[in-house]
Formats: structure tokens, C-alpha cells, sequence
């Protein structure tokens, strides 16, 4: 038998993951698309979906279905890696001209030395692919090898120059805590496809040890005002991949199943009882965990990759809690309908020994990402899988501590970094932005995180500027309360 | 469609209301609470403000700097106001008012909203728009900005006595709808039991309560509740949300900060029933009022519940601005429930504080004393050490005591007849010496430390260790940097002449650090010697006796002897090292038999000649000694000395430092470091708690542009915004204080204070406030469901003395809190946010009400109250990954025993990794103030609940009570649980449903008992012994599922 409450959410399910109650920036968004937004205070939804998008969402085609997004933690040298400056030899050792230091705000880790002498970086670049893009061939020979799918941005800029409010402005859109994560504003606009995983996915992969490792926050994946459940999931490289996963020791499967079978009838008299829909929800969401029980094991269990992928990913990729091994998982996430996989690998923090450190750095990630986005490509996935790669801000040109030829450490420097897309309807093989020939300003044009976070939302299809949370008497946006930009030049 | 409503719309407002106006009225029924049904004349406030504050404020608001064409719609005066001769709003006139003309232009660029603003004006809100100017278009002051005024009590008769009803039943007969009937009373004790004190009944008392037919059985029932330990807990659990309360920092390293005796302070303020207004003033200022108790002082915890950082390169003048602003919001937030974030950066938009004014409450925050910088310290200042009575008679008795052992170290020094060797004719010859500093133990009276979560770790050779003298070694295993430390000496190591530092040092083969290092203190660590990868350490000036390199890496698999010459690394004879330290990066190291040896000429050896000795120390400072004894050796041997005060320093030198007399002295000094231990134990156990105060000279404030730390403008005084009553000074003085703050909230005629606390507390009781946004009252803010109720109540609550128990009890006893909570299909239709409150709650349970459950029911739980946070059960790998290398709070060490099975709140709250039982279950993470908490439903909660060991122990110690306590039958069992969980019997098909299940699992687990020896293993705590193994296996899962019951999981 049904209850009237079944009958009115058969119609209208409500989503798996949580109690909807829209608040209201969904309930605007499902005026603008002009759907109900009354009777049960529920806008209609897909009815088949755990995940489902808001009302009127996606606002446009998106180039993108899904996104890998590769956070770098701790400010990869740009000096290094990318933003070449051949003219720098010429500096060594020798102070920044006060002309482009031009009395800009340093952490006070340097500020107060008494010189800024100039470290060309020890390494050797190269031009790569048909398009010629300069990069640190030494440390990124796998990347180099795949110039050609991505848009390098050299002029990302931030506003923060310490590691806790960078990040957390980089993937929030504010410094300060309490805002949404962008996977989980995506988790949130678009939900998912996939039934049987969570819609955003975060991997938190061991880091060389004796690399800079700096913290890292719950925040970065966490929903801030949004409703929790648009929480990123950790998927852990040790222990159980989801929380709670597995049943407890001697209980099996079955076990399982003849308990939730007694449940649901017990929780269907409580339904006839209270009338309560959340009962009906709750019957649903175990039965959803008894999924996911198999479906994530399914998820984790590489045996079946082929040997040729295993080999492109590199030997890391077989060892639970590596980079290789998220980098391949999150392609496997993708690849069941996933919308939204972060990848944050720490260890990037290079105020002395710079060389050393990046070199391991790179090793632990450099052939995985390349292989990524490979591999991505030859499943014809890449066309609609947003790749985005880069930390919270990028380093100085002046050493902090030792300088030598060889070995040199660079503070923080939020004025211009480098970051790279791919896939996604970005364009292949394209720089955008150029930074003076000290990699301390920009130039030309001016990427600001907000700008980039507007790109990435356009490329998922979604208008930034209508994309909003109402909190704390504000219509919250991933990119602030600032004009922010797409920057169309980037788009294929 | 525009066109339709203009043909069709003056016939509908000039007759009675017909079927489109019913239809137009019920959908706005819910998106505007309090609705129109049976309001006859538009009100600014309640139908036109959030039309004009959502689609019109932005451009043509408060805002001076972002207004457009120089309009405002916020005041009468501006809408009237004329611009080219027509004005926006002309009363009583659409025709000739530019606001109805323009936002129906059919030309986009003459249409208001603009369509870049993405704002759209919907067909209702024009009719209102429409029949506002039609009526006049009077304005109001925004609702909440107006006093509170006691209205008469509906009349509702029929015998209602709870004044909360009358306002709910007078609401509820406007609406067509009537209160539905009373909860069954199994319901009702279970909903006041979780509701009072975030625990369900207990069975004896259901069943006296089933029991008692006296028409007062569930207020007496409440009234215990209200007396209840556990009263002030659930209670408090809600402000340490809105207080943003945690465990650590919550920024950057996210150590460990002490600070929960303000948590405790909350939980007694409300078992003590505090007024409100107190409790609101010494969280606030109770630094500030006269003489204040330690109670007051450790209530100023509050305003220091922000995060903090001690980010190396953070800039103080940033942080303190981003402190005080975190400080402003909270307050402004959680009294006045205005959302003042918005006017950090620019004049806020909606409400009327401007960025001058918001700045000026920011002034009153702006001269805490708490640095910049936390120091990642578990006590960052000011803090409060909070001393008992019986620990202060103890701390006295064993000062005492320690005073008289001093006393008997001088008796008994003074009988040694002590030659000093420097007199001896002739000279005495130089013999070599070897001092041990470490031999199975560190040198005694000082403090051992170790790297976080690594304790210090001694291997002995009866667990087959290799150990190269004595019993003990030395061991130590970590990735990264990490180390041995012992300081604060009180008895300092002296190297002698000629010296040379050994130490013995065990390499693992397999597991080989890239370096290891020795270190010592004088007068600051900057004594190093390092074998092995010269950069991997960070500490020291290079290539300076900071940081010296002595070679290669030493052969490991053997006991390897290393050698200091010490002025290698900046030491000479006479040295006074009270610290050293053996450090490694990575790898597995013993060490062992750690000493110095040189030469002794007993005459002008410091440890033999008193006269050397004070020679040596002349003119510095000797750590230990008693400051005037300090200052009679600082003089010097030859400055003369009164006879006595020579006497007492000799003898405090042979006791101390005369390596011949010094042995004497061993068992005295063993007893001294036994009250020492005592005295260390005892203050160990003490708690600080971060306090706030001010700077003691004012800092000066500013309007910061744009909300920038940098960027300061126009200086302010401290101050209220203006639409608030006049703040009172309390002196003549002209700057106003935190206190007048506080008093000025909890004042009279404050509009905001007790409306949002007493729509707080009413949303912990019916999962919604009166006003659905609890933090916000502002315009953005929803109207209140029950404007009157709420006004009523507020004024109740002020004039009752801000008595917080009263106010509950009247919210819990009233009706509707007792009305069943059962919904049918018509009151879900009409109303299935239950704002109209015809039925009564039905609440998921938050996150430590849950787990509280879980605990209680199964027996589990330890209900001490109070103390330092602790760790349960948490899934492996919850704080490491996000972990800063050098964090106090990178481990997770989880509690053992009793401490497991605590409340929730008690739970220790890192804020960068919360627990994850909280945050599956919609707690917030701390970092801000959070006035109301989501209630989701994921399957990550079921997998919770059913995996997680902490229930699924929890599961089998309730089979457990049921298997002993619960009868010899199944069914017995089951009617047991049910009791005990539901608080009610089951009826035949749930105990046959359960029954059924059980035959499977015992089937099941006799056939395979080895899986039902796993299970019934779990947890820490142990079956009893005489349980058949499958049977409390299948028993287990029995429990299991009635745990997990959607009916257990929610108040109901």
C-alpha cells in the first residue's frame, strides 16, 4: 500500500543525498526557469536521479560534464616551472630593481632582509609540441608531452599571501572560512550522474616527506553555507575509501541484506504512522548505502585496468594513497558520471632548498597528470572533462635564504602564478597572459582566481553571475561580490 | 501575461476575493510565512520591504556609493522625492508613479530591474506593488527595528491556557486549521527527554510517567528535566554553535588551544538558570565589571572562540582587523541577529548600518590583547588559571613541604667539613673525568619532551632490545623531523677542561635517517653538531657553531661512539648546559650513554673548588639559584660577602653543583623531586582558559576601505548604529566600553536582543524559528511566522527577568509542542514545513544527541560532566592527511575506557578535521558562527550508523541487556528494547518482523561461529563471558536494526 506521502513523492522524489528543502537561492533560480516552486516547497526534479541539478541548470550547453581539478598545495614555483625568463641569468644575485618590486606588500617571512637578490631558475626549458610552449622539460617531461591539449594562464592572480587564506580563497572565493567549495557549488547546481557515488570526490595523496608540506582544510572541499551533504567525500587512500563503508567484522553481505529487509518494514510502519516523507527518504538512503557498499569497492578495484594504461600512469599508480593512483581513480570517477574530483597534493611550499624539493615534487606528479589527461583523451572522455591544474599562488623571483646557482628558496607571490586547463572546450596548445621579465607583474591580461572560478563555472555550464546562495543577507557567488569575467580567450 | 492582469486585475481588488486571488494569496502562503489570508490592507513590512530589499536595494538603497540615477526606495522621503519632474513612487497614483511604469516597460532598457541585475519582479509582487501605491504607499521602520510590544493575548477561549497557544490557535482558525490532538504520552516524554536533555528516557521513567494520571504528570515531568545536570548540556550545545567553539586554532597549524572551562561555564550558567542578560554581559564584558569572579572572567571565553593563526609571514596588523571583524559579526549576529558581515566592505545594501557604523561596533573589538600571532600555544594570552580550593591547599602543603627539605639541606650541608682544593697545599694533581648526562635515564629535575605525537620512548634489553649500556636506550622512529628533548635543568651539566661529548648511537640498517643531530642549551639552543644530510635540517645559522657538520652519516647496524670536541660547536670549560636535545630526520635511532669527559684540576675544577666555582660565575647568572643567593654569587668571591649569606651559597653549592659532596644529597633530592612530580601533576591538571581583554591603551579605529586591512579611512569611536536606541554610558567617560555594549544589548528597550533569543531557543524546540532565519532579522531576513507570538514572547522573556528556564518551560509545556506530530495528507499539502504548527515537531536527532543515544540505551554511556575534550572512536586517518607536519593536532590518539563513551558535546573538535560523526550529522565545523544547523539524509549517515564501531558496539551491548535483563523469551527481548529505545511497547507484526530476522541471523552465525566471534568482539568493551556467541551475534544485529529505525533516529 502507498501512503498519500509515496503518492506526492513518487511524483517528486526528493534528492537521495539529503532533505531538499531549496532554500533560496534554488527557489529563485526555479522561478527563473519557471518551474513550480510550490506545493511541497520542492522544485520539480528528474525523477530517476540521487544527484539531480537545480531547477534550470545547466544555464547553458556546457563544454564540460565533469572536472579533475589538480590543486597543487603550498605555491608551485612558476619560475620553475613554467614562466620562463631567459633574461635572469644575467641578474643573478643581483637585487629586483626597485622599479618592479615597486613597494608591494611581502609576507614577513623576507620582508625583512636586507637584500632581494634574483634567482634565475637552475633548469632548463625547452619549447614543446607543435605549439612551442616553453616548460621545465628537466622536472616535467611527461607535461611536455602534452602541451598541445592545454591553455596555460601565467597571469592567475590572487589576494592572499599566506598559505590558509590562499587556498582557502582559491577554492571558495574567500579568505575568510564559511564559504562554499567549488566542487561543492558543483555538487550542489549540477548534482550528478551517477546513482552510486557521492557527486564531488577529494583525494588527499601522501606528499614527499621531506618536501614543505603545509596544511590542509576540510574547507577546501567543505560546503560553507550550502546544505553539508554538498560536502566533498574523501575517498582515502588508506583505510575504507568511504567512511563507514564496510560492514563490521562478521557481518556479510547477505547479514546485510536480511537486516535492511527488516528495516524498511519497520520504517514503513513508522511511515503509516507519522506520515513523515523524510521516512521515506531515510528507507531510500540505506538502501543507497547498501549500494554504495558495492558499487565503491567496484570503483577502487584497478585489476582490470589494462597494462598500458597501468604503465602510462606510472608504477605509483598500483600503490593506494599515491598521486598516480588518485590520478587514475579520478578518471575512473569521471568515467561513472562523477561531477566533480579534486585531487590536492601537498608539499609545494619551496622557501629553501627549491630545486631539490621541486624535483621530487614533480616526480610524484608529473607523469600521472600527463597520463591524465592522455588517457582521457584516447577514451574520448577529454571533450567533456574539464582538467584544471595549479595551486594558491606562485613564488618570488628574489631568494629567500642561501643563493646559490644551484640552490635558492622563493617566498610567496601572489601577483602572478601559472596555471593550466585542459579539455573541457578549453583550447589546446594556447598561453594566455604575460608577466614582466622578473615573473613579478602582470603584464598583460590579468586572470584574477575569481575570473578562473567564473571560467571553470562557464565551461560546466553555468552563468557565474546568476549562480548564487542567499546567506547572511547576501546572494553568495563562488567568484564574490566583485565583477568577475569569463575569460573567453581560453575557450576552444 | 502583463496585459492579462491589467484587464483582469481591478475587478478582482474591487469585488470579493475571487478564485484567482485565493490561488495568487495560497502560493504566497509559502514563500512569504505569515501570508496575506485574511489581511485585509497591504503592510510595508511584511508584503512590499522584501519585494523593494531583494530586486530594488542594491542600486537604489542605503547604499550611498553604489546608488543609481540618485534614487532611494528605502524611505518615504526618497521614493517621493522628484527626479525630471515625475518621482517613483506617487501615492494613491500608478499612473503618475515611475516605479509601477517602469518595472512594466516593455522596452528592456527602460524595465526596472535592469536585466544584467538578473532580478526578476514576479506577477504577485507587482499586484502588491500595485495595491500598495493604490492604498497610499505608507512606509514603515523594518519590523524587527521597532520595539516589541506585549499584545493582548488573542481570545481564543475553549479553555487554552498557555498563552503560546492562543497565539498559534488564533493563527491556525484565520487559516481554516485547527491543533492536532496531543501526542501519545510515550511520544510526548520521549520528545520533553531528548528536547531538555539531548537523551532519551530512561523506561522507569516512562513508566512512572505512564503512571502518573494527576493532570499535572507532564509539567512535573518537564520540571525534573529542567532540574537535570543534562539540561545545561543540551542547552549549551546549541551556543557552542552559535559561539563558533572548538579545541584548536582552527587555522594554519590548528594546534590544540585550552578553553573548554568556558564550555563548562556555559553548561553551569544554564543548570543555574543565569539570566540571560547576565550571561549575555559577562561573555562580553565580564572583564570589565567590578571585580570580577573567575566565573566572569573565564565567560569572556567567548569573544575568544574565533580561529586564530600563527601563519609564518602572516601580517598582525591583517590578523587583528580579521579578528576583530570575526568578533563584530558573531556579536552582531548572535544578539541582534544582523547580518553586519556585508558592511565590512561597503554600506550594507539591505540594512540600515552603514560601514561607518558597523566599524564603530568594530571599535569596541578592536583592543583585544590576544596577539596577532597565536603561537600555536595551548595557551595563547590572556588566559585565566582556574585553581581550586582543595588544589590550592594542596599546591600550599607541598611548598611547605619542600621549604622544610631546603631548610634540612642547609642543616645538613653545613655539617660537611668541606676543604675547598683551591687551599690545599700542595696543589692537588689533574685527573680525567667522564660525567654520564644519560643512562636509562634523562639527567634528573627537568622536563623530557618529545615530538608531537611521538612520545619519548625508552627500549630495554628484557624486550631483546640491543641497548649498549645499562638497561635502557634510547628509541625513536619517524618520517620526518622529530626529537628527543630534555630542558630546564635544574641542575645543570658543567663541562669540564679539555672536553669532549660522546654519545653512543644504534643506526637501523633497514630504516636509516638522512641525519642525526645533538643540540644543547646555554642560554638558547644554539649548539649543533649533525652527521649525515647537512640541509635537511632547518634550524641554525649555516656553517656557525649553530649548525656544524661532523661528516658522513655513522656506520649503522652497530653501536657507533660519536665525539664532540666542544669548541667545535662553541662550548668551553665551565659551561652550564641545562638542555640537550638528540634529533633525526627519518629513520629508526638508538641512542645511549650520552656524557662528557675531560680533565679535572681539583683546584680550578668549578665542580671540586667552591672558590673556582664563584670565580666562574661571576658577574652571570646561575640558573637555579634563589635570587638573592643569585646576586651574592653574581658579586663574586671577592666582593665580601656578609659570613651567612657565604655560607648558604656554599652550601646550596655543595648540594648543587660539588661533584664530591653532591651525593650526599641524593635522597633529599629524590624526595624533593617527588613533590615536585606531585606539584607538576597537580598543575598539569589545573585548567587555563583563554580570557579576553582589552590592550591597556586603546587602539584607534577606522573605516577600513573596501573591508581592507590596509586601507584605513575615516577614524571612529566606538558606537551603535543609529536606527538602535541611544547607547548609555555607564561613567562620565567619553569613550564607550564593551560594557556599555553589553548592558545596552540586554537594555529594555532594545529591539533585537530578546527576539532573537527567544526565536532561537524556540527553533531548538521545533527545528524552525518564528523567524525561519534565525541569524538574520534584517530586511534579507524572512518575516516571522507569528509576529505577535514572537513579540509577546520576547517581552515575557524581558520582563521575567530574562529567565531562560521560564521561558523554555512555557515553550515546552505549551500545546503545541505537545501536539501530535503525525501528519496527514492534508496538513502536509497545506503546510509541509509545519510553520503553521498544527501538528508538532518531528525532528531528526542532531549528531551528538545520536551517538548520546546509542551510548545510553546500551548502557555504555559515562555521563561525568565537564573536563577536557576527549577523543572516541574516529575512522583511521581523519586528521592526518590534512595534518601540518609540525601540528600537536596531526595525530589522532584515540581515548581508552571511560573516556570513550562521554557525551558528544565533550568530544574534542579539531577544527580543520572535525569529527566525522558530528559533521556526517549537519554539525558545523566551527569556524563560524552558526545559528542554525541543516537536517540532511545521506546514506553516508546510514553507513554511519550501521559500520561505525561506536554503534556497532553500542548494538551488542544493548543485545547484551536485552539477552540478560530482558527475559528468557524472543519476544520478552524485543518488548525489552523497544522500552528501552522507543520508550513503548512493540506490537505483534514489529516483534514478529525482528523475530523472523532473528531465526536468519542465528541460523546464520551457529552455522559459522567464527564470524560471530569477530563481530561480537568489536569495541573496546568486551561481552560478558557466559553469552552464547551466535546467539549474541544475531542479537547484535537485532539491536543493530532497531538502532538504526527511523522512529529511534528522530524526536518524534
Amino acid at each position: 500500500m502507498r501512503t498519500i506521502q509515496e503518492q506526492i513523492l513518487a511524483g517528486n522524489r526528493r534528492n537521495f543525498f539529503g532533505d531538499v528543502g531549496v532554500r533560496l537561492g534554488g527557489l529563485a533560480l526555479g522561478m527563473l526557469a519557471g518551474e513550480s516552486v510550490f506545493g511541497n516547497g520542492v522544485g520539480a526534479r528528474p525523477a530517476d536521479r540521487v544527484h539531480p541539478p537545480l531547477p534550470g541548470l545547466p544555464h547553458f550547453s556546457p563544454t564540460a560534464k565533469s572536472i579533475i581539478y589538480l590543486h597543487m598545495n603550498g605555491g608551485p614555483s612558476q619560475l620553475d616551472t613554467w614562466d620562463y625568463k631567459p633574461g635572469l641569468q644575467e641578474y643573478f644575485d643581483k637585487d629586483i630593481p626597485a622599479s618592479i618590486q615597486g613597494g608591494q606588500r611581502l609576507s614577513t617571512m623576507t620582508s625583512g632582509q636586507s637584500r632581494f637578490p634574483v634567482a634565475p631558475s637552475k633548469f632548463k626549458f625547452e619549447q614543446s609540441g607543435e605549439s612551442g610552449i616553453w616548460i621545465n622539460k628537466e622536472l616535467l617531461p611527461f607535461t611536455s608531452e602534452i602541451v598541445d591539449e592545454i591553455s596555460l594562464i601565467k597571469t592567475v592572480h590572487t589576494n592572499a599571501i599566506n598559505h590558509d587564506p590562499a587556498c582557502t580563497f582559491v577554492m571558495t572565493g574567500s579568505e575568510i572560512p564559511g564559504k562554499a567549495s567549488i566542487g561543492s557549488w558543483l555538487a550542489y547546481g549540477l548534482g550528478s550522474e551517477n546513482n552510486d557515488l557521492p557527486a564531488f570526490v577529494v583525494f588527499t595523496p601522501q606528499f614527499p616527506s621531506d618536501s614543505n608540506g603545509q596544511a590542509i582544510y576540510n574547507r577546501m572541499w567543505g560546503s560553507g553555507f550550502l546544505p553539508t551533504r554538498f560536502n566533498g567525500v574523501a575517498l582515502r587512500g588508506s583505510g575504507d575509501p568511504v567512511l563507514y563503508l564496510p560492514n563490521p567484522d562478521g557481518v556479510s553481505r547477505t547479514d546485510r541484506r536480511v537486516m535492511l529487509d527488516a528495516l524498511e518494514q519497520l520504517n514503513h510502519r513508522t511511515l503509516e504512522n507519522f506520515g513523515d516523507p523524510e521516512t521515506v527518504t531515510r528507507i531510500a538512503q540505506y538502501e543507497m548505502a547498501f549500494r554504495m557498499q558495492a558499487s565503491v569497492p567496484d570503483l577502487t578495484d584497478i585489476s582490470q585496468e589494462t597494462e598500458e594504461t597501468m604503465t602510462m600512469y606510472g608504477p605509483d599508480a598500483k600503490v593506494p594513497g599515491t598521486f598516480a593512483h588518485s590520478a587514475l581513480l579520478a578518471r575512473r570517477l569521471v568515467e561513472r558520471g562523477v561531477r566533480a574530483v579534486q585531487i590536492l597534493h601537498r608539499g609545494w611550499d619551496q622557501h629553501g632548498s627549491l630545486p631539490y624539493q621541486l624535483g621530487n615534487q614533480c616526480r610524484q606528479t608529473d607523469q600521472a597528470s600527463a597520463a591524465l589527461v592522455r588517457d582521457l583523451k584516447q577514451r574520448g572522455m577529454l571533450e567533456n572533462t574539464l582538467v584544471v591544474w595549479g595551486g594558491e599562488f606562485g613564488r618570488t623571483v628574489y631568494s629567500q635564504g642561501t643563493l646559490t646557482k644551484d640552490d635558492y628558496g622563493r617566498d610567496h607571490h601572489p601577483r602572478n602564478y601559472c596555471m593550466w586547463m585542459a579539455g573541457g572546450g578549453v583550447k589546446g596548445g594556447y598561453v594566455h597572459g604575460e608577466t614582466d621579465e622578473f615573473s613579478y607583474n602582470v603584464v598583460e591580461n590579468p586572470v584574477h582566481v575569481n575570473d578562473l572560478n567564473a571560467t571553470i563555472l562557464h565551461c560546466l555550464g553555468i552563468d557565474h553571475e546568476r549562480f548564487s546562495f542567499k546567506f547572511q543577507g547576501l546572494d553568495q557567488r563562488l567568484t564574490g561580490v566583485e565583477k568577475q569575467k569569463v575569460i573567453h580567450e581560453v575557450l576552444a | 501575461m502583463i496585459f492579462l492582469l491589467e484587464r483582469f486585475l481591478p475587478a478582482v481588488f474591487r469585488g470579493r476575493p475571487n478564485l484567482l486571488f485565493i490561488l495568487v494569496v495560497m502560493s504566497a502562503v509559502w514563500t512569504i510565512p505569515n501570508g496575506l489570508f485574511g489581511q485585509d490592507s497591504i503592510q510595508f513590512n511584511r508584503d512590499i520591504r522584501p519585494i523593494l530589499a531583494d530586486k530594488c536595494f542594491a542600486c537604489h538603497g542605503l547604499d550611498a556609493a553604489n546608488r543609481e540615477a540618485d534614487l532611494r526606495l528605502d524611505t518615504a522621503e526618497g521614493s517621493r522625492e522628484e527626479h525630471y519632474g515625475s518621482a517613483a513612487v506617487v501615492p494613491n497614483d500608478l499612473e503618475q508613479s515611475q516605479l509601477w511604469i517602469r518595472i512594466n516597460a516593455e522596452d528592456p532598457d527602460e524595465r526596472m530591474p535592469p536585466a544584467d541585475s538578473h532580478k526578476i519582479i514576479s506577477e504577485d509582487e507587482k499586484l502588491l506593488l500595485r495595491r500598495w501605491i493604490e492604498e497610499g504607499a505608507t512606509y514603515q521602520k523594518h519590523w524587527s527595528f521597532e520595539p516589541p510590544v506585549a499584545v493582548k493575548l488573542p481570545d481564543v477561549s475553549d479553555g487554552i491556557s498557555n498563552p503560546v497557544d492562543a497565539f498559534i490557535v488564533d493563527r491556525l482558525r484565520r487559516e481554516g486549521l485547527a491543533m492536532a490532538n496531543e501526542a501519545d504520552k510515550h511520544i510526548l516524554i520521549r520528545r520533553a527527554a531528548f528536547a531538555l536533555t539531548g537523551l532519551p528516557p530512561s523506561p522507569a521513567e516512562v513508566h512512572a510517567f505512564l503512571l502518573d494520571n494527576s493532570p499535572d504528570a507532564y509539567e512535573k515531568q518537564v520540571d525534573r528535566y529542567l532540574e537535570s545536570a543534562h539540561f545545561g548540556e543540551e542547552m549549551a550545545r546549541h551556543w557552542l554553535d552559535v559561539a563558533r567553539y572548538a579545541d584548536t586554532h582552527g587555522l594554519h597549524l590548528d594546534n590544540e588551544r585550552q578553553m573548554w572551562a568556558w564550555r563548562d561555564w556555559v553548561v553551569q550558567s544554564f543548570n543555574g538558570n543565569k539570566r540571560f542578560d547576565e550571561f549575555t554581559v559577562e561573555q562580553l564584558a565580564g572583564d570589565l565589571l567590578p571585580e570580577p569572579t573567575l566565573d566572569q572572567l573565564t565567560a569572556t571565553g567567548f569573544n575568544r572562540c574565533n580561529v586564530t593563526s600563527s601563519e609564518g609571514g602572516s601580517i598582525d596588523a591583517e590578523l587583528l582587523y580579521r579578528y576583530a571583524v570575526d568578533r563584530t559579526s558573531t556579536m552582531s549576529q548572535t544578539w541582534m541577529g544582523l547580518t553586519a558581515g556585508c558592511a565590512v566592505c561597503h554600506d550594507h545594501k539591505f540594512d540600515p548600518v552603514s560601514q561607518r557604523e558597523f566599524y564603530s561596533l568594530y571599535a569596541f573589538f578592536n583592543s583585544a590583547a590576544d596577539p596577532a600571532m597565536d603561537g600555536n600555544t595551548l595557551l595563547t594570552e590572556p588566559s585565566l588559571k582556574l585553581v581550586s580550593q582543595a588544589d590550592q591547599e594542596k599546591l600550599d602543603d607541598l611548598a611547605r613541604q619542600r621549604t622544610g627539605l631546603l631548610e634540612q639541606i642547609e642543616i645538613q650541608a653545613a655539617q660537611i667539613a668541606y676543604v675547598d682544593p683551591a687551599g690545599i697545599q700542595p696543589r692537588p694533581e689533574a685527573v680525567e673525568v667522564e660525567t654520564v648526562w644519560m643512562d636509562d635515564e634523562f639527567p634528573p629535575g627537568s622536563q623530557a619532551k618529545a615530538s608531537p605525537g611521538h612520545p619519548t620512548t625508552f627500549v630495554s634489553v628484557t624486550d631483546g632490545s640491543s641497548v649498549f649500556s645499562g638497561e635502557r636506550a634510547l628509541k625513536r622512529t619517524d618520517a620526518g623531523l622529530a626529537q628527543d628533548v630534555w630542558e630546564q635543568a635544574s641542575t645543570p651539566l658543567v663541562v669540564p677542561a679539555d672536553a669532549t661529548i660522546f654519545a653512543h648511537v644504534f643506526l637501523s640498517a633497514d630504516s636509516l635517517p638522512q641525519t642525526i643531530m645533538l643540540q644543547f642549551y646555554k642560554n638558547g639552543w644554539l649548539h649543533r653538531a649533525l652527521w649525515g644530510d647537512y640541509g635537511v635540517i632547518p634550524w641554525g645559522a649555516p656553517n656557525t657553531t649553530e649548525k656544524v657538520s661532523m661528516g658522513p652519516m655513522p656506520e649503522a647496524g652497530r653501536w657507533v661512539r660519536l665525539e664532540i670536541p666542544v669548541g667545535k660547536i662553541g662550548l668551553q670549560a665551565g659551561d652550564l648546559l641545562t638542555g640537550f636535545a638528540v634529533t633525526q630526520f627519518g629513520g629508526t635511532v638508538l641512542w645511549d650513554k650520552i656524557g662528557v669527559t675531560g680533565t679535572s684540576d681539583p683546584a680550578s675544577d668549578p665542580q671540586q673548588s667552591f672558590q673556582a666555582w664563584w670565580k666562574q660565575v661571576e658577574g652571570k647568572d646561575v640558573p637555579g639559584l634563589p635570587g638573592e643567593l643569585n646576586a651574592v654569587a653574581k658579586a663574586g668571591p671577592d666582593s665580601s660577602p656578609d659570613e651567612k649569606m657565604r655560607d648558604r651559597l656554599l652550601a646550596w653549592y655543595l648540594h648543587t653543583v660539588c661533584s664530591e659532596t653532591r651525593p650526599q644529597f641524593a635522597e633529599i633530592d629524590s624526595q624533593i623531586t617527588q613533590l615536585d612530580t606531585a606539584r607538576d601533576a597537580i598543575n598539569m591538571a589545573i585548567p587555563s582558559t583563554f580570557i579576553y581583554r582589552n590592550v591597556p591603551q586603546p587602539r584607534d579605529s577606522f573605516v577600513m576601505m573596501r573591508g581592507q586591512y590596509d586601507k584605513p579611512g575615516d577614524k571612529v569611536e566606538p558606537g551603535i548604529p543609529a536606527i538602535l536606541p541611544p547607547l548609555e554610558l555607564a561613567s562620565d567617560t567619553s569613550r564607550a566600553t564593551r560594557l556599555d555594549l553589553a548592558r545596552w544589548l540586554v537594555s529594555p528597550d532594545h529591539p533585537l536582543t530578546a527576539r532573537v533569543a527567544v526565536n532561537r531557543f524556540w527553533q531548538q524546540f521545533f527545528g524552525t524559528g518564528l523567524v525561519k532565519t534565525s541569524g538574520d532579522f534584517g530586511t534579507q531576513g524572512e518575516l516571522p511566522s507569528h509576529p505577535e507570538l514572537l513579540d509577546w514572547m520576547a517581552v515575557k522573556f524581558r520582563d521575567s527577568g530574562w529567565d531562560v528556564k521560564e521561558l523554555v518551560r512555557l515553550i515546552v509545556t505549551s500545546g503545541t509542542f505537545r501536539q501530535s506530530s503525525r501528519m496527514t495528507s492534508e496538513t502536509f499539502t497545506r503546510d509541509p514545513e509545519n510553520r503553521l504548527l498544527a501538528r508538532g515537531p518531528r525532528l531528526r536527532l542532531d549528531a551528538e544527541q545520536i551517538r548520546d543515544n546509542a551510548l545510553f540505551v546500551s548502557g555504555l554511556i559515562n555521563l561525568e560532566i565537564g573536563g577536557k575534550g576527549v577523543n572516541p572512536y574516529q575512522p583511521e586517518n581523519i586528521w592526518e592527511p590534512v595534518g601540518f607536519a609540525g601540528s600537536n593536532t596531526r595525530f589522532y590518539k584515540q581515548d581508552s575506557g571511560p573516556a570513550l563513551y562521554r557525551r558528544s558535546l565533550y568530544t574534542f573538535y579539531k577544527r580543520t578535521a572535525p569529527p566525522p560523526f558530528m559533521m556526517n550529522f549537519d554539525a558545523p565545523n566551527r569556524e563560524q558562527s552558526c545559528t542554525r544547523r541543516e537536517r540532511s539524509n545521506t546514506p553516508l549517515q546510514a553507513l554511519q550508523l550501521m559500520n561505525d564501531v561506536q554503534h556497532v558496539e553500542a548494538a551488542r551491548a544493548l543485545a547484551q541487556r536485552m539477552l540478560i535483563d530482558g527475559g528468557a523469551t524472543a519476544d520478552e527481548r524485543i518488548a525489552f528494547a523497544w522500552r528501552t529505545v522507543l520508550s513503548r511497547e512493540p506490537d505483534a507484526i514489529e516483534t514478529a518482523t525482528l523475530k523472523g530476522q532473528l531465526e536468519q541471523h542465528l541460523d546464520r552465525y551457529q552455522k559459522n561461529p567464527e564470524d560471530a566471534s569477530r563481530l561480537v568482539m568489536l569495541g573496546e568493551s568486551k561481552p560478558a563471558e557466559n553469552l552464547a556467541v551466535p546467539e549474541l551475534a544475531a542479537w547484535t544485529l537485532v539491536a543493530s536494526t532497531i538502532l538504526n529505525l527511523d522512529e529511534t533516529l528522530n524526536r518524534n
